[in-house]
């Protein structure tokens, strides 16, 4: 039995830290949310529950709806040319609504593989995959999607063959991209939650495949 | 002429995909939800080529902000800019604000 089972005077507070507590932004950061924050709470712009719901929001997007919407467009051939061509109508079939942006679907193929990047900024979709992960916004991804595509791909593990074309499409404020993945072969007669853990976040921007049958199997 | 923001195309450092995510904090996901709230198709304050506006704004202390706090610094320079709060009432914010948060610090 642990030595402090039965001590209960040694005087710390017993409701415990059981969440290890993010790091403080820095102070004069924080001052300025909070100030942002309120005043927009009292200027009636937004309230509490908004900002609450709109993070509650950011989290239910991502890997799992990215993969839906890719799986349905495998399995529904007038919905893939749907999405192909006016996403926005495909998308609301999904509740997602991109406006005011836009929103266009590269498909890769044998002989195309595409790639998403946002040089300028961090422009994603995010009404689909949620918040972006850190290294798109990182310098490094920016500057390099656009000039060496294929050794940025292979620091992600993404070796292509010679012959298969690379399209980068950069991103800004009205238009993202989002990546078709290639259904993988030897997936036929597969129920939609099999080909659903199949399709990654990365892959929907390109800079892997889609996860491969052995990594399922494991 | 290239802006601070325009890094398409330079020399840079390999991309580390294990190392270079992160999941957000709270804090950075408030920032989040009041960019994404001032937004949106109810509100309509700003459109996202302001923001970017704002943050390139920043000129070359761009590369010094972490990329949350250029967000913050893009929210209140555009509600400043769009009158929905003054620079007086920011400022006296700011101060009453910070009292709090110092004292809370301190752990009083």
């Amino acid at each position: 039995m642990s030595e402090h089972h039965h001590d209960h005077d040694h005087g710390h507070d017993h409701d415990g830290k059981p969440i290890q507590e993010d790091e403080l932004p820095a102070l004069e950061a924080q001052i300025l949310e909070t100030s942002v924050r309120e005043l927009l709470i009292e200027k009636g712009v937004v309230s509490a529950d908004d900002i609450r719901r709109a993070i509650e929001a950011m989290e239910t997007r991502g890997e799992s709806l990215g993969a839906k919407i890719v799986v349905r467009a495998w399995t529904d051939p007038a919905f893939k040319e749907k999405l192909l061509t006016s996403s926005d109508d495909a998308l609301m079939e999904f509740g997602i609504d991109m406006r005011p942006m836009e929103l266009c679907v590269v498909e890769n193929t044998e002989d195309v593989h595409n790639m998403v990047v946002c040089t300028l900024c961090s422009c994603y979709p995010r009404p689909i995959l949620g918040i972006p992960p850190a290294w798109y916004k990182r310098r490094d991804y920016r500057s390099r999607a656009v000039r060496e595509p294929r050794a940025v791909l292979q620091e992600f593990g993404t070796e292509l063959p010679d012959n298969r074309q690379v399209r980068v499409h950069d991103s800004n404020a009205d238009l993202r991209y989002l990546v078709l993945p290639k259904r993988p072969e030897g997936t036929e007669g597969w129920t939609n939650d099999q080909l659903e853990a199949l399709v990654t976040r990365d892959s929907m921007i390109g800079v892997s495949d889609v996860r491969s049958l052995d990594e399922l199997v494991g | 002429m290239r802006g601070p923001q325009d890094y398409g195309g330079l020399p840079a450092g390999a991309v580390d995909p294990v190392k270079h995510e992160h999941v957000p904090t709270h804090w950075e996901k408030t920032v989040d939800a009041l960019m994404m709230l001032i937004f949106d198709q109810r509100r309509q304050l700003a459109r996202v080529d302001e923001s970017r506006r704002m943050q390139e704004m920043l000129g070359e202390d761009y590369h010094k902000y972490p990329y949350y706090e250029r967000w913050l610094q893009a929210v209140a320079w555009l509600m400043l800019e769009k009158g929905v709060f003054t620079q007086e009432e920011l400022e006296a914010k700011q101060t009453e604000v910070r009292g709090r948060l110092e004292a809370e610090r301190s752990g009083n």
